[in-house]
Order: C-alpha cells, then sequence, then structure tokens
C-alpha cells in the first residue's frame, strides 16, 4: 500500500519540511549526546533547539502565506495542505517557547541534550499528526508524541511526583493506545481501506456493519480523547500536570492538547464524512457533543474548587479543550463546517499561546522557589510586577475577557457555532467561560490585592523564562490586531478539509 | 477653501489651550503666565480669527460636510460613525458667537480671576479651554453622534466650572445639580440617537443620505425606514421628542430648568459663557441644526413652541422678585431660551437664530456687567445692598444699560429686532391656521411686559438712588480687561440688531434684512439646499401646515414695544427714587411662591424622594433577591458540584483506568442504542 520509492521525486516533501527540520533538529541533539554525553552547554543545547523550532515556524509559516497546495505524499499516507501547515506553526510555536523557558529548568539538572531532544521528537509527532491521512500513520504518529511525552513527565527522576505521574500517564496512556488501535481494526474490518480517502469511499457500502464500524468510530473518538485531555479521558491530565516540571506541563497541555485535536479533525472530517455518517446510524458529532458539554462543564467545575494553581491550570486546560470540542460537535450536512472547525483551530492557536505562558508563569513561581498553592502567589506583583503582568494578561484572555486575544477566539468560536444553529452549545460553552472567570480571577487577586503571608525573596531573575513568558504574552495581545487574519486563514485552510 | 482646511483648528486651538493649562497644572503650576489666560485668550482669538475667515468663505457660497476621522467603520449594513465637519451660513453664525464671546470671557476673567488673587487658575482656564473647544465642536459637528459627543463634554465642562470653588458648600451641589438634571434630558437624546441609527442608518446632518433627508423622502414614500411599528409620522414624532429631552434639558426648558438659577454658583464669566454661547445656547442650537428634521412634524413643533412660552413667561414672573442681579439673570436667561424654543416651534427659524445672536451679545454682556459690579461690591451679589453706581461705574453703567435695553426689547436695541420677529412669526402662522400657536404668542406677549419690569427693577435697584451701604459708596475699581470686553459687546448689543428690521424693511424696503439671506440659500451647491431657510419654509408648508397671514410687522412690533415700555415704565414708578422701597411684599402669597420658585426644586425632590426612590428601593431588592440569588446559587451549586468531582479523582490509576472504561462503554452504549447498531 505504501510505495517509498515514488516519494524519492525531490520537491514533493515541500511541505514536509517543518517537521523534517523538528526531527533533523532532535537527531542533532541526540548526535551531540551520543558524542559527547557530558556536553554540559546549556546554551548551545537550548539554542539548538530554539533555532529548529524557529526555523521550523518560519518555514511553516511562510508555505502557509504562500497558499500551500494540498498534496497527498507517501502513497497517501500522508497529507500536507493548510491544515497540517497551521498546526504546524501552533506546535513550532510552543516548542520554541518551551525551550526558552527551560532553559533556566534544566540549569541545576543532567541529560539536559535528551530532554530538548524528547521534545523535538514530541513535536515532530505532533506535525505528523496533523498531517495524517491514513489510521496507520495516525497511529504512529501519535505514539511518537506519546512516547516522549512519558519521558519527559518523569524527567525529574529523583522527584516523587515527577515520576508517579509519569507511570500514571503512561499506564492510562496504554489504555488510551490499546482502544484507539482496536478501534482502527475495526474500522479496517468494515472497510477494509485505512487511508481516510478510501475509507470515505468504502462507507458506502459498508451500511451492513454499520455497528462495527460505528463502535471503532467511537473507540477512536475515545483514543484522540485522551490526547486532548475530554472527559472521561482526562484522569491523566490533572496528575500528570502536576507532576511534570512546568514547562512540560504547558507543553502537554498546549501543543500536545492541539496535536489531538488536529488528528480528530483528519479523522473524523476526512474519513468519516458527516453527510455520510451520520444517516448510517454512526454519530459522531453526538458523540463529540457528549464530550464538549461534559468537558467544559466538569473541567471548569473542578478547576473553581482547587487549591493548587497547576492543578487549576489543568482542569482549566480540560475545560478548554470542551470550547475547541465545539469546532466537532457543532458540524453538520450542509452547514457552515469550514467556519466552526476554523474557529476551533483558531482558539487552539490563541489557546497555544496564553495557556503556555501560564504554565510557564509557573514554572518561574517554581523557579523562586514560591509554593504551590494559591495563598502562595499573594503580593507576587509586588516583587515581580512585569511578569504579574503577563500572567494577568494570561487569566484574563484565558477568561475570556476583551480585549484579549482569548476573548476573540471564544467569540468567533461561539458565533461560528450558533451560525450553524448549535445555539445550545454555544451556551453551554458562554456559562462555563462566566464561570471561568471566577477561578481565574482569583489568581489575579491573589497577584495583586492580597498581602503576602511570608515576605518573599526572589534571587535571579530567569532571563530565559522571562524571554517565554514575556513573548507568550506578547502573543496573546499582538493577537488582537492580528486574529482577523489568523481565523480567517484558520477557516480557509479547514474550509479545504470538506 | 482654504478656509475650510483650516476649520478643525477652530476646535483645536482652545482644546491645545485647555492642555496646555492642564500640564502646567500638574507639573509646574507657575510657569504660565497670568494662570494659563494668555494661552487661553490667543487660542480663543485665534479660534475667532479662523471663525472670520470661515465666515468670508461661506458668505462667498462655500459650504462643506466632510469626514475628517472614520472612528468606527460598520460591519455589513451597519453605520460608519465619524466625526465630520459641516460648514454652512448657521454653523459659521455660531462659530463666530461663540468664538467671539469665549475670547471676550477670557479677557474679562483676567479681571475677575486673576486680579481677585483666585487661586486654582491653571484649573479654571482650563476648563475654560475645554468648555470652550467642546462648544465648537458641537457647533461643527456633521452629525448627530458627534453632536451629542460634545454635548455631553459641554455639559461635563460645566459641570467642572460651575463646580470651580469646590471648597465652599454650594458650588460643588449646583455642579452636581446641573450635571444630574441636563443629564436626564440626555438620557433621552442618547436614546434618540440610537433611534436614528437604527431608523435611518445615518446620523448626518446634510446631503441626500442625511437623516432629515431621508426622513422627508419616507414621508413622500420615496425612501422606506425601519419605524418598528409605528406610523411613519409618529415614529419621528417619537425620535423629535427624544431629542427634545436632551434640549429641554440644556437649554433649561421647563421643567428642567430648575438647575440653571444655581448655576449661579460658578464663577461670573462663566456664567456668562453658559448662557450667552455654549451650554444653554447647545440645545436650541441643535434644534436650529436639524431644522429639516422637526419641520416634518407638526405636534414636535407645537410641542415646541407651547413649552418654549410657557417658560418664556413662568420664568419671567420668576425674575420679578429675586434680590440677587444673578439670579435675575439667571431667571431672564431662562425666559429668553424660552422665545428661542417659540421661533423655532411656531416656524421661526430664522427669527429664533437671529434671537440666539443677540441674546448671545447682550447676555454676555449683563452678566460681564453684573460680573464688574461684583468685583466693585467685593462679591456681594444682593441688589438692596447696592444703589447708586452709576455715577462709580460710568463704563459698567453706560453698557450695562445697553444691554438692558436690549433684554427689555427696547428699540432700537438687538433684543427689539429679534424678540419682535419671534413673536411676529408665531403671530402670523397662529393666524394662519395653526391657532395653539397663537397660545404660546399670548406667553410670549405677556412676557415681555414683566422682562421689562424686572430688567428695570435690576437696573434702578443697582445703579440709581442713594448707595445703600459703605460698600456701595467705595467700589472696588475695575481695569482695562473689564471695561474692554463691556465696550466691544456693548456696542453689539446696541448695534446687532440692525442685520435683521423687518419692520424697517418693510416700511423702507431698505436695508435688506441681511440674516435672512444669510440663512436662505444654499450658495449654489445643490448637496446644502435642504440646510437653507427656504427649503425649511417649503418643509413647514407642506409637512406642519403652516401657513402665514398677510399681516404686517409694524403694528405687532408696536404693540410688543409698547409692553416692554410699560413694564419698564412701571419698575420706574416702584423702584425709581432715591431710597426706593422693598414692593415685593404687597404681592403677599404671590411672592412666596414666586420666591420658591414655584417649589418647582420641592416637587421635583418630592418626585425622587415618593417616586423615584420606592421604585429603586424594590429594583434592588429584585437585584439583590432574585438576580444575586440566582448567581449565588449557581456559583454555590457549582463549587459544591466541583468538590465532589474532586473526590473522583483519587490519584488511583486503576480507578481512573474503569472510570475510563466505563465512560468509553457508556458512549458507546449512548450512540449505539441511538444508530440503530443492536437492531
Amino acid at each position: 500500500m505504501i510505495d517509498l520509492a515514488l516519494q524519492t521525486v525531490p520537491g514533493v516533501a515541500d511541505g514536509l519540511l517543518p517537521a523534517a527540520v523538528l526531527a533533523l533538529t532532535a537527531l542533532l541533539l541526540f548526535g551531540i549526546d551520543t558524542i559527547n554525553p557530558k556536553e554540559d552547554s546549556l546554551a548551545l543545547l537550548c539554542g539548538i533547539s530554539v533555532g529548529g523550532s524557529l526555523l521550523a515556524l518560519a518555514l511553516a509559516g511562510s508555505l502557509l502565506a504562500a497558499g500551500y497546495e494540498a498534496t497527498p505524499v507517501y502513497g497517501d499516507a500522508l497529507m500536507i495542505d493548510g491544515t497540517s501547515l497551521f498546526f504546524t506553526l501552533v506546535f513550532a510555536s510552543v516548542t520554541a517557547l518551551v525551550s526558552v523557558a527551560s532553559y533556566d529548568y534544566l540549569r541545576d539538572q543532567d541529560y539536559c541534550a535528551e530532554f530538548y531532544a524528547l521534545v523535538l521528537f514530541a513535536a515532530t509527532g505532533m506535525s505528523l499528526m496533523a498531517a495524517a491521512n491514513s489510521l496507520a500513520t495516525a497511529f504512529v504518529a501519535l505514539e511518537l508524541t506519546s512516547l516522549p511525552s512519558y519521558a519527559l513527565v518523569a524527567f525529574l527522576k529523583t522527584d516523587e511526583g515527577s515520576v508517579e505521574a509519569g507511570l500514571k500517564y503512561f499506564l492510562v496512556g496504554a489504555l488510551a493506545s490499546a482502544v484507539l488501535v482496536f478501534g482502527i481494526s475495526l474500522v479496517y474490518a468494515a472497510t477494509g481501506a485505512m487511508t481516510f480517502s478510501a475509507i470515505a469511499e468504502a462507507m458506502v457500502g459498508a451500511g451492513d456493519v454499520a455497528g462495527v464500524l460505528g463502535l471503532g468510530v467511537v473507540m477512536i473518538a475515545g483514543g484522540v480523547a485522551f490526547k486532548m485531555a475530554a472527559v472521561p479521558f482526562h484522569f491523566w491530565a490533572p496528575e500528570a500536570y502536576e507532576g511534570a516540571p512546568a514547562p512540560v506541563s504547558g507543553f502537554l497541555s498546549s501543543a500536545s492538547k492541539a496535536a489531538g485535536f488536529a488528528l480528530a479533525f483528519r479523522i473524523f472530517v476526512g474519513a468519516f464524512p458527516v453527510e455520510m455518517a451520520v444517516p448510517m446510524g454512526v454519530d459522531w458529532v453526538l458523540v463529540f457533543q457528549i464530550l464538549a458539554v461534559g468537558t467544559m462543564t466538569l473541567g471548569n467545575f473542578a478547576a473553581a474548587t482547587q487549591e493548587n494553581i497547576k492543578r487549576m491550570l489543568a482542569y482549566s486546560s480540560v475545560g478548554h479543550a470542551g470550547y475547541a470540542l465545539i469546532g466537532l460537535a457543532a458540524l453538520s450536512a450542509g452547514g457552515p463546517n469550514g467556519n466552526v472547525l476554523g474557529a476551533s483551530m483558531a482558539h487552539l492557536f490563541v489557546y497555544g499561546f496564553m495557556n503556555t505562558g501560564a504554565f510557564l508563569f509557573v514554572a518561574m513561581a517554581e523557579h523562586w522557589g514560591v509554593g504551590r498553592t494559591l495563598e502562595d502567589y499573594n503580593g507576587l506583583a509586588a516583587t515581580a510586577p512585569v511578569a504579574s503582568v503577563a500572567m494577568t494578561v494570561f487569566m484574563f484572555s484565558l477568561a475570556g475577557l476583551p480585549p484579549f486575544g482569548g476573548f476573540f477566539s471564544k467569540y468567533v468560536l461561539f458565533y461560528a457555532a450558533v451560525e450553524s444553529g448549535f445555539w445550545w452549545l454555544a451556551a453551554v460553552g458562554a456559562v462555563n467561560s462566566a464561570l471561568s472567570l471566577f477561578y481565574y480571577s482569583r489568581v489575579v487577586k491573589a497577584l495583586w490585592f492580597e498581602e503576602a503571608t511570608v515576605p518573599l525573596e526572589i534571587g535571579r531573575r530567569p532571563v530565559g523564562l522571562y524571554v517565554s513568558v514575556l513573548a507568550a504574552a506578547l502573543g496573546t495581545l499582538i493577537l488582537l490586531p492580528l486574529f482577523g487574519p489568523v481565523v480567517e486563514t484558520a477557516q480557509t485552510v479547514a474550509a479545504a478539509l470538506f | 477653501m482654504a478656509a475650510f482646511d483650516f476649520a478643525p483648528l477652530i476646535v483645536l486651538l482652545p482644546f491645545t489651550s485647555f492642555f496646555v493649562a492642564v500640564a502646567a497644572a500638574i507639573w509646574r503650576p507657575n510657569i504660565l503666565p497670568k494662570g494659563g489666560a494668555l494661552p487661553g485668550i490667543a487660542a480663543t482669538a485665534g479660534s475667532l480669527l479662523v471663525s472670520l475667515w470661515v465666515a468670508v468663505e461661506v458668505l462667498g457660497g462655500g459650504r462643506t460636510a466632510e469626514t475628517v476621522y472614520v472612528w468606527s467603520t460598520g460591519v455589513g449594513d451597519a453605520p460608519e460613525l465619524v466625526f465630520s465637519l459641516l460648514l454652512d451660513p448657521l454653523s459659521a453664525l455660531m462659530l463666530l458667537i461663540v468664538s467671539l464671546v469665549a475670547t471676550l470671557v477670557h479677557v474679562f476673567s483676567l479681571g475677575y480671576m486673576n486680579d481677585e488673587d483666585e487661586t486654582g487658575l491653571p484649573r479654571y482656564y482650563a476648563g475654560l479651554g475645554l468648555f470652550t473647544a467642546s462648544m465648537l465642536g458641537f457647533v461643527v459637528a456633521g452629525n448627530l453622534l458627534m453632536a451629542f459627543i460634545f454635548f455631553e463634554l459641554v455639559g461635563l465642562c460645566s459641570y467642572l466650572l460651575i463646580g470651580f470653588w469646590f471648597r465652599e458648600a454650594g458650588p460643588p451641589s449646583a455642579a452636581k445639580k446641573a450635571f444630574l438634571v441636563t443629564r436626564f434630558g440626555d438620557y433621552f437624546f442618547l436614546v434618540g440617537v440610537a433611534g436614528v441609527f437604527a431608523t435611518f442608518g445615518s446620523a448626518a446632518f446634510a446631503g441626500p443620505e442625511s437623516f432629515p433627508a431621508v426622513a422627508e423622502a419616507a414621508l413622500t414614500g420615496e425612501a422606506s425606514v425601519r419605524t418598528f411599528g409605528f406610523g411613519t409620522q409618529t415614529w419621528f414624532s417619537v425620535l423629535g421628542f427624544l431629542i427634545l429631552g436632551g434640549v429641554v434639558g440644556k437649554s433649561a426648558q421647563y421643567p428642567l430648568h430648575t438647575w440653571l438659577p444655581d448655576a449661579m454658583e460658578g464663577p461670573t464669566p462663566v456664567s456668562a459663557l453658559i448662557h450667552a454661547a455654549t451650554m444653554v445656547a447647545a440645545g436650541v442650537y441643535l434644534i436650529a441644526r436639524i431644522y429639516g428634521f422637526y419641520a416634518l412634524l407638526p405636534t414636535v413643533l407645537a410641542a415646541i413652541a407651547l413649552v418654549g412660552g410657557f417658560t418664556a413667561l413662568f420664568a419671567a414672573t420668576m425674575g420679578l422678585v429675586k434680590r440677587e442681579i444673578k439670579q435675575v439673570l439667571a431667571y431672564s436667561t431662562i425666559s429668553q431660551y424660552g422665545y428661542m424654543m417659540l421661533g423655532l416651534g411656531a416656524g421661526g427659524y430664522v427669527a429664533a437664530t437671529f434671537h440666539l445672536m443677540t441674546h448671545a451679545f447682550f447676555k454676555a454682556l449683563l452678566f460681564l456687567g453684573a460680573g464688574s459690579v461684583i468685583i466693585a461690591m467685593h462679591h456681594n451679589e444682593d441688589m438692596w445692598d447696592m444703589g447708586g453706581l452709576r455715577k462709580r461705574m460710568p463704563v459698567t453703567y453706560v453698557t450695562f444699560l445697553a444691554g438692558s435695553l436690549a433684554l427689555a426689547g427696547i428699540v432700537p436695541f438687538a433684543g427689539f429686532w429679534s424678540k419682535d420677529e419671534v413673536l411676529y412669526e408665531a403671530l402670523v402662522h397662529g393666524l394662519g391656521g395653526s391657532p395653539i400657536l397663537l397660545a404660546a404668542y399670548g406667553m410670549g406677549l405677556v412676557a415681555v411686559l414683566f422682562t421689562g419690569f424686572y430688567t428695570f427693577r435690576m437696573v434702578l435697584l443697582t445703579f440709581h438712588g442713594d448707595p445703600r451701604t459703605e460698600l456701595a459708596r467705595n467700589p472696588h475699581g475695575v481695569g482695562w480687561n473689564v471695561k474692554a470686553p463691556l465696550v466691544v459687546l456693548g456696542v453689539l448689543a446696541t448695534t446687532a440688531g440692525f442685520l435683521n428690521m423687518v419692520p424697517v424693511h418693510e416700511l423702507l424696503g431698505f436695508p435688506p434684512e441681511y440674516l435672512h439671506d444669510w440663512l436662505a440659500h444654499d450658495g449654489g451647491r445643490s448637496a446644502f439646499a435642504g440646510l437653507t431657510s427656504e427649503h425649511y419654509g417649503e418643509l413647514l408648508h407642506d409637512w406642519a401646515g403652516y401657513s402665514t397671514v398677510e399681516l404686517s410687522a409694524i403694528l405687532p412690533g408696536l404693540v410688543s414695544l409698547g409692553l416692554a415700555l410699560l413694564g419698564a415704565g412701571g419698575a420706574y414708578a416702584l423702584y425709581a427714587g432715591d431710597d426706593p422701597e422693598e414692593h415685593t411684599e404687597k404681592l403677599g402669597a404671590a411672592k412666596t411662591v414666586l420666591y420658591n420658585n414655584y417649589y418647582q426644586d420641592e416637587y421635583q425632590v418630592w418626585l425622587t424622594d415618593s417616586v423615584v426612590k420606592p421604585l429603586s428601593r424594590t429594583m434592588d431588592t429584585f437585584d439583590q433577591g432574585v438576580v444575586d440569588g440566582t448567581v449565588n446559587t449557581v456559583s454555590s451549586v457549582s463549587l459544591f458540584s466541583g468538590r465532589r468531582l474532586r473526590r473522583i479523582q483519587t490519584g488511583v490509576v486503576s480507578n481512573y483506568a474503569v472510570l475510563l472504561t466505563l465512560g468509553l462503554t457508556a458512549l458507546v452504549l449512548v450512540v449505539g442504542v441511538l444508530g440503530g447498531w443492536f437492531a
């Protein structure tokens, strides 16, 4: 089915360049580690990692700006198009931010080269997930993302929390992978095809095995829901985010989640078109509606009662997965599907900046030895005003307050849902957003309005963390004027999927 | 069109002086010579020069309506929101009036504020600068929203300036009252602005797309507008009344006039500015500006005329018994703006504009004259403590007398010609088939008698007879900076009426009625044809059913002159001697009523206490109980369930695996049953 020989034609792999750059950077880091395991020039490793991800970012950006034409490569195993490039943009941005931020975090750690290599391998896997055009590549790409992620969560080998989180993440992840691969096999059994377009064609004749196909589809949905951290596949998320090094938490909750969405968009729009699947009784839109409502509600409700900031952010990221799920839940035959899906993609884009930024702020607080609960953040603004301003921007943007990026992306998302006739999804989203303001503003209140219980001494100002937090804040703010082009691009590339 | 290119400077110059004064007040309080007066004088004088230039250009047929700045582009069909300039004869005339009076008030302030060693001068001049800039911006506004924005700025500035002496008890309270009462009217105006946008999709004043033009087209059936289920004319009348709410508040018409007498707590030059050229004038100017809209609405016009006539009479009666010189002037202002409203409502667009102009001059003069007296009297304003100032302050006396003759409407002073024309318009249109205007005319006519009386009572008590106190025997001298503005305004109060001598023109066919000619033509630009008095005349005839009877202007003119002289003579008979008596006691109960301003304040306070407050309390109960209650319930439910949800997260990974599997199974069951997989 896959004829690699065909793909030696030069030029075809143009659109794969960003992913290739990420992979090569990872290999380069591996190479350095192999040749000189004692390499401890953190600046060099960080520089390579940041350079590689920025190069990938620039390549993806320029290809996207040039209006890249959809190109199937490797015998339809991958599809390079606007959507894959758009998501690569998100992944590369988050990778760059996280790499810069890790510079300070890794100062006293060993195996730094491995850390960066793992991050970049995961990023490679993510951009392949966004380009997957067959269930086989989808699974391989997903595992390529997951395996480095497990290792990254457990990176602090001497820290009990980190190791425990890594193990839990791995166990739940293994279960989810099993579900996914079982789902894939059922779909293959029903349609006899692996590439998405072939599955879509084969569905016409699969009416009498709709049950088998449907079971497979729901299980695939479960598999990708694990990556998105959607309820009830979210249990790993609070534990993993809490235990993992904060930059890794940021990476997982932003990029890895977005990758899950990218894969879901690909599979469900490409392989199981709404207009065919729903009449057959394979109503995956309903699945995502249930997931969306459950995820939004549970994520926000649980976040409201957390005292630990990282857990609060973890549940908030579960809540945001719920919003983004509207992109799949509000699809309908003949509806303005491109707008809905594009809005969801744009939300993930904005979310990439604001959520990563929030986790990086937590990383900075950890770096200073500030505790992990909300109370420990009391009066932090007095000692670190610039970073606190950035955190305030992230919190308000996550809550969806104007005039920050998060407001526009949510607005467009809910508007698109209403436009498609799913006003109730938008209503649930709006109510949840209002609730979320409660717990986000608690952080802001603690930072600015509470008195510090213990006088806070912060030593060094970590350069890398500052740079990345400010870059993320800048990203969140620049998205005010730039949001128009972003959402237009997202909706254009999304419309091309249908 | 060079002059028009510089027109934005008219607004920007005083704004700059505001900015300079604020900056100085914040960083270097002593850097500005004269506390910021000089930049203010330079800026307003600059505005005056550019206004003159613009007026010359307009005289030569120039007109413009241009967009200066688009601050919100509409999505889809939504209207664009812009700042635009409209320069036509009306706005050019008003620019001249406002910038002239503002300049003179700045100069006068040198004497009233600087020479009296007041503190906080940069704040004072900052306020004056912004006040002037706001009013000028309002005058040149090319659309209703922009007009509303500057209208509000004018209100804000009057608040700041009335409350200038905020450490005393009276001024802050008066400032708040002025702000709140006018705000009450402006609330209706704001709804009206929104209504105009919703109805016409445009709020421009000029051109074929302007809302008066669209309204006319809609009435003839050539255009369709949203009327929200009302009849077209009914809905337009609703809009007209809403906008009128702002006018009634700002121009201190009954029943929202109560703020104006209290506003006397501000510095006297500010009162001059408020009464003559800015705040109060803004309301009447607004109606004149969109007269093409009001001319379509006979109901609203009749209401305007009645409110105007009633206010003219009502305020004049209250002016009869006041003791303080500025109080008399305050009620005269309310009364005179009543005449302008009467003129507008009665179809006398030119007459009302004329009276707006002459009143600006003579009322500025009277206030500045009163200010001069107040300086001399060491800030004692009680007329019964004055007397005999004539000999000690000759310049002030002569100019004040000119202003008083104009106010009373004695020929040939400016006020006679304009007030006479207002009354004449009301009479001819009233006789011409709109009898309701005759009632308004009657009230206006009686008010002439009272005006003559209170004006000369004021002059006689202040300047004539023997000095009644030591203060009046040895008044404080006033400088050139007080006298010069008085002389300029004195000349104008005497001569401005010659611009438009309707009865003389009728008698001799000469001289031309300059103001009629000024406002009548579009300068050969058809886009501005909708803003001419000729066009308004047609609209009034076609839509409001106003027609005129052939009637000489001479006899009505003689009647009102006779009444004014009668009132003045009455005052002379009662108060002329060396040592006049207080006759007000003889009025008995009527005096108490008049002295208490017909208990208007009391009844408004009663309304607040017994209607508004209980209503507010009910709303508060509803808000606290139902709205907040719901919200609080929701939040406690969600926090409670959040705590429950936390318990699911046990930390035991096998529990997670179970929950995950059960969740997936549930999903499969739901979708499967609904999808008919098990059938």
